[in-house]
């Protein structure tokens, strides 16, 4: 260890306490990201110390990455330098909770499991469902405004945030929005923190509104077959009133997947899995009319017991812990389209897929108009970058985006996971330099390299 | 009396027939409704984001104050000049370019009126979920500037859920596009930090929004009570309840014989407060919650619980709610409206204390409240050629604001801060809070002439912060 490090680490040390940097190598290297190990792990218990902490890496000129544990760290380009890991994982208090008012502030540390469990005591939820599901934190869930197939009925992070706190690299915690449910007073300052990566600031509380529980639910899969009758399937379920809480595509590979050792498969092909929230009376009408939309399709609507739905559900939205598990190198894209064309692109990606011989599974969230594509096989780089490529390229041929969340190293330094960033990327420089003007918040892992 | 070389300069750029000048026109365009302050030195209608850019690159070397308008419909003198300058009215940017019905999404200018959005899609069984009182005059540039909010958005959620993308003038001229038609373009959200900004960052020329489907059912309640504070706690129940309906607002007896007076909605002129609550959904959930709510209104003291039989009854209904600002302006010569947000639970304790400052300064309040959200509207009556009452009004409204800070909430929830409320803002944000709202406001807006005199407080505030001096510059 260079004597540098050495210093830094006690001068961390003098602002946490020295239990809480933690520089064994072995600690550091699950906060590896890309390859790359921190010098050290840091755990701050209170929205001071991330202030101080960051004040004193500006200082040193320290790359920090904030996270919890992890779950979303593959996500964004290669980090330029990093030096220290700031773990939110202890900060992790309630604030100020109205279960009367639906609203609750809470620390980032906080996982979405122990909260919703929190809540629920009150009849209350968070009703989102993001990947990596319990595990995930709040904090993480806001900086990467992670939402899954449940944005349908309920919108993403951005639409259920009322205020934040924000550590800055000048040592300052500042306050943005507030506790109430509607709130215009100054700049909207939030909306930049959401789904920025840890590249900004650094969340240290968060103010939410909260959402009854709904009385029931109850999941029911529709065997599509094909893609075509799929895409009609969603247009008249979209168009009815049933407005489900929730409704994804599953390729043939992805039901396979999602189902297995949980539901019989009867039939092979696309599938579609909604789930419907409510009284019994709406969830029994859902069942009926269903049916109807169903028949003239020649297929039909299963009704699925709540135990294997959730594990259904949650397979079928933790995708990443489900990649990983299924095969170490498995590559995760996103592709944010045009609902009308989400059947049409899941299409595409299958011919290129099979052009190279790669299985891929596909898990489209409808109505929200996003794909998530896994590409399972192990491909050599070459094969791999220009199946991506073709894969973007697809994606923007009809109006949309692929991001790249998880793929091997190597490809990383071939291409912007992110895509391009349009016209707006001098603003958005310019923005990251109010904030952080060193660069040392993640440096060179958001969009554009920032 | 003969045009002056700039306005011969905007001549050149827009033609003369869109550009008004003489004292006479422009003086039209020196208020809101809200407040009256500075006449402009022109009002020029563009077309086109070409003759937006022009305009302002002539304002940019001129370095004069430029000013996006919409129907002037604000609440807090977010489109009125505060220098002088030039007001950029939109509208003749009242086109809605594109419908994508399948992607329930609609780009349009910035001059398109909230409700002809509504109007344009509605036969497809869709609409515009903004929907604030003014709606059928504002405009969706205007709605995007204050992040503007309606009775609605309790259950559907202000302008900023409903946009997903601009095109936008820098002052330098530079036009720039973010966000996109569809979520989760990757990078920061700069449209979302657009939306609310009242034109001090730029000038939005074109939105994309979402559009959302009607619908199947809606039942539309009205509860009556003899004892005012009966209503607060009815609102108070039906949260705890875990029930959202779609829009839950409240009216005073005052207000209510006003609007009863203006609309023969047949509002009961004996009552001391009314709630006006709207559930829609699903036919078989409708249903029930209609039930529930009436049985939680009539735990709560409701004498009586309407049901509107017909959708001309519930239209009136609404008529009479959207348009009861107008009504009380039948009888009084003036009134200030506020904005602030408080927890909703704590409504029954803020009506009382509103009680209080009304009796403590002998002035008449009326109350209308989105208060389904906690969103207060206390109307505070006055005669401005009274200098007695201006100085009251301004204590009252000061004591009210306070009040609502001090329950943890805003100092405005849809009306935006504009010049109203600038000096207000260091009640709920520290000086830290605010330097970083100044520097990332000059990443947009550099050289200050985008709107300025707005948002942000207009220097350092020291000491004890007087608000009801703060308000005097728009009484």
């Amino acid at each position: 260890m260079s004597p540098a490090t050495e210093i830094a680490q006690a001068e961390l040390a003098a602002i946490v306490g020295a239990a809480r940097v933690v520089a064994d190598p072995a600690a550091c290297a699950a906060f590896a990201v890309d390859g790359q190990a921190p010098q050290c792990v840091v755990y701050p218990t209170a929205p001071g110390e991330v202030a101080a902490v960051l004040r004193y890496a500006s200082a040193r000129d320290l790359a920090v990455i904030p996270c919890r544990n992890a779950t979303k760290l593959g996500v964004g380009n290669a980090p330029r330098r990093y030096d220290v890991a700031l773990s939110l994982k202890d900060l992790n208090r309630v604030w100020h909770y109205e279960p009367a008012d639906l609203t609750i502030t809470v620390e980032p540390g906080m996982k979405l499991g122990d909260f919703q469990h929190f809540v629920a005591r009150d009849g209350l939820w968070l009703p989102l469902d993001p990947p990596g599901g319990a595990r995930a934190t709040l904090g993480g869930i806001v900086a990467t405004n992670a939402a899954g197939p449940l944005r349908l009925l309920f919108g993403a992070p951005r639409d259920i945030v009322l205020g934040m706190k924000i550590a800055t690299v000048e040592g300052k915690v500042v306050k943005t929005g507030g506790r109430v449910v509607k709130n215009v007073a100054g700049y909207d300052v939030g909306k930049l923190l959401i789904g920025s990566y840890g590249t900004l600031g650094v969340i240290v509380e968060i103010s939410l509104k909260l959402f009854p529980l709904p009385a029931e639910r109850a999941t029911v899969v529709i065997a599509a077959g094909t893609l075509g009758v799929a895409r009609d399937l969603r247009q008249s379920i979209l168009q009815s009133p049933l407005s489900p809480a929730r409704m994804v595509l599953l390729d043939s590979r992805a039901a396979q997947q999602a189902t297995a050792s949980v539901a019989e498969r009867t039939s092979m092909g696309p599938e579609i899995w909604l789930e419907v929230a409510g009284s019994a009376r709406l969830i029994e009408r859902c069942r009926r009319e269903l049916g109807e939309l169903t028949g003239p399709a020649g297929t039909n609507a299963q009704g699925v017991d709540a135990a294997s739905a959730e594990k259904v559900w949650a397979r079928a939205t933790d995708l990443h812990a489900w990649a990983a598990e299924e095969a170490p190198s498995a590559v995760m894209l996103k592709a944010t389209l045009p609902d009308s064309t989400l059947e049409e692109f899941v299409s595409r990606a299958e011919q290129e897929a099979e052009a190279e011989r790669a299985e891929i599974a596909a898990f489209a969230q409808l109505g929200v108009g996003i794909v998530h594509l896994c590409i399972l096989s192990e491909l050599r780089v070459p094969t791999l970058l220009g199946l991506i490529q073709r894969l973007r390229a697809a994606a923007e041929a009809l109006g949309g985006v692929l991001i790249v969340e998880r793929c091997p190293p190597a490809i990383k330094k071939q291409i912007d996971v992110w895509g391009g960033a349009g016209d707006s990327l001098e603003l958005m420089k310019k923005v990251k330099a109010v904030w952080d003007p060193k660069g040392i918040l993640s440096p060179g892992r958001y969009v554009g390299r920032l | 009396m003969k045009p002056s070389p700039l306005v011969r300069e905007l001549f050149r750029i827009l033609g003369p027939e869109a550009v008004l000048w003489r004292p006479e026109d422009v003086m039209l365009y020196e208020y809101d409704a809200l407040s009256c302050l500075k006449q402009p030195e022109a009002v020029v209608f563009p077309t086109t984001t070409a003759e937006v850019v022009a305009v302002v690159k002539l304002a940019a070397r001129e370095k004069l104050p430029v000013v996006p308008r919409g129907a002037g419909t604000g609440l807090s003198g977010g489109s009125v000049v505060s220098e002088g300058g030039i007001v950029l009215g939109f509208a003749r940017m009242k086109k809605i370019l594109e419908i994508d019905l399948e992607n329930l999404r609609a780009r349009v200018q910035p001059g398109v009126v909230n409700m002809d959005l509504t109007l344009a899609v509605s036969d497809h069984g869709l609409y515009f979920a903004p929907d604030p009182s003014s709606q059928k005059a504002c405009t969706i540039g205007g709605n995007v500037a204050e992040n503007a909010g309606g009775p609605h958005t309790l259950a559907y959620g202000v302008t900023t859920n409903h946009v997903l993308g601009a095109e936008v003038v820098l002052p330098d001229g530079e036009v720039v596009r973010t966000g996109g038609k569809f979520w989760d373009r990757p990078g920061y959200d700069l449209t979302g930090f657009l939306v609310g900004s009242e034109g001090t960052l730029g000038i939005v020329t074109e939105v994309t929004v979402r559009l959302t489907r009607k619908a199947e059912a809606v039942k539309t309640l009205l509860a009556i009570y003899d004892r005012i504070l009966d209503a607060p706690r009815t609102v108070a129940a039906i949260t705890a309840r875990r029930i959202t309906p779609a829009a839950l607002e409240m009216m005073d007896g005052f207000t209510l014989r006003a609007v009863e007076d203006a609309f023969h909605a047949g509002f009961p002129m004996d009552s001391a407060a009314v709630l006006l609550l709207e559930v829609e959904g699903v036919r078989e959930e409708v249903e029930e919650h209609a039930d529930e709510i009436e049985a939680v209104c009539r735990e709560n003291g409701a004498r009586e619980v309407r049901r509107a039989k017909s959708p001309e009854e519930r239209d009136l209904l609404w008529r009479s709610r959207k348009n009861a600002f107008g009504a009380l302006g039948r009888i009084s010569p003036n009134y200030y409206v506020q904005d602030g947000v408080i927890p909703r639970t704590r409504l029954p304790e803020m009506l009382e204390f509103i009680e209080q400052v009304s009796s403590k300064y002998a002035l008449r309040i009326g109350n209308i409240f989105h208060a389904g959200d906690g969103n207060l509207h206390p109307l505070l009556m006055f005669d401005a050629r009274d200098p007695s009452q201006v100085e009251r009004v301004k204590k009252a409204a000061a004591d009210i604001m306070a009040k609502c800070v001090e329950m943890g909430g805003s100092i405005t929830g849809e009306h935006g801060v504009g010049i109203e409320k600038r000096d207000l803002m260091p009640l709920i944000f520290s000086p830290d809070d605010l330097e970083l709202m100044r520097k990332l406001k000059a990443v947009f807006n550099p050289s200050g002439t985008l709107n300025p005199g707005k948002v942000l407080p207009a220097g350092k505030v020291c000491g004890e912060l007087r608000i009801e001096a703060s308000l005097g510059g728009i009484l």
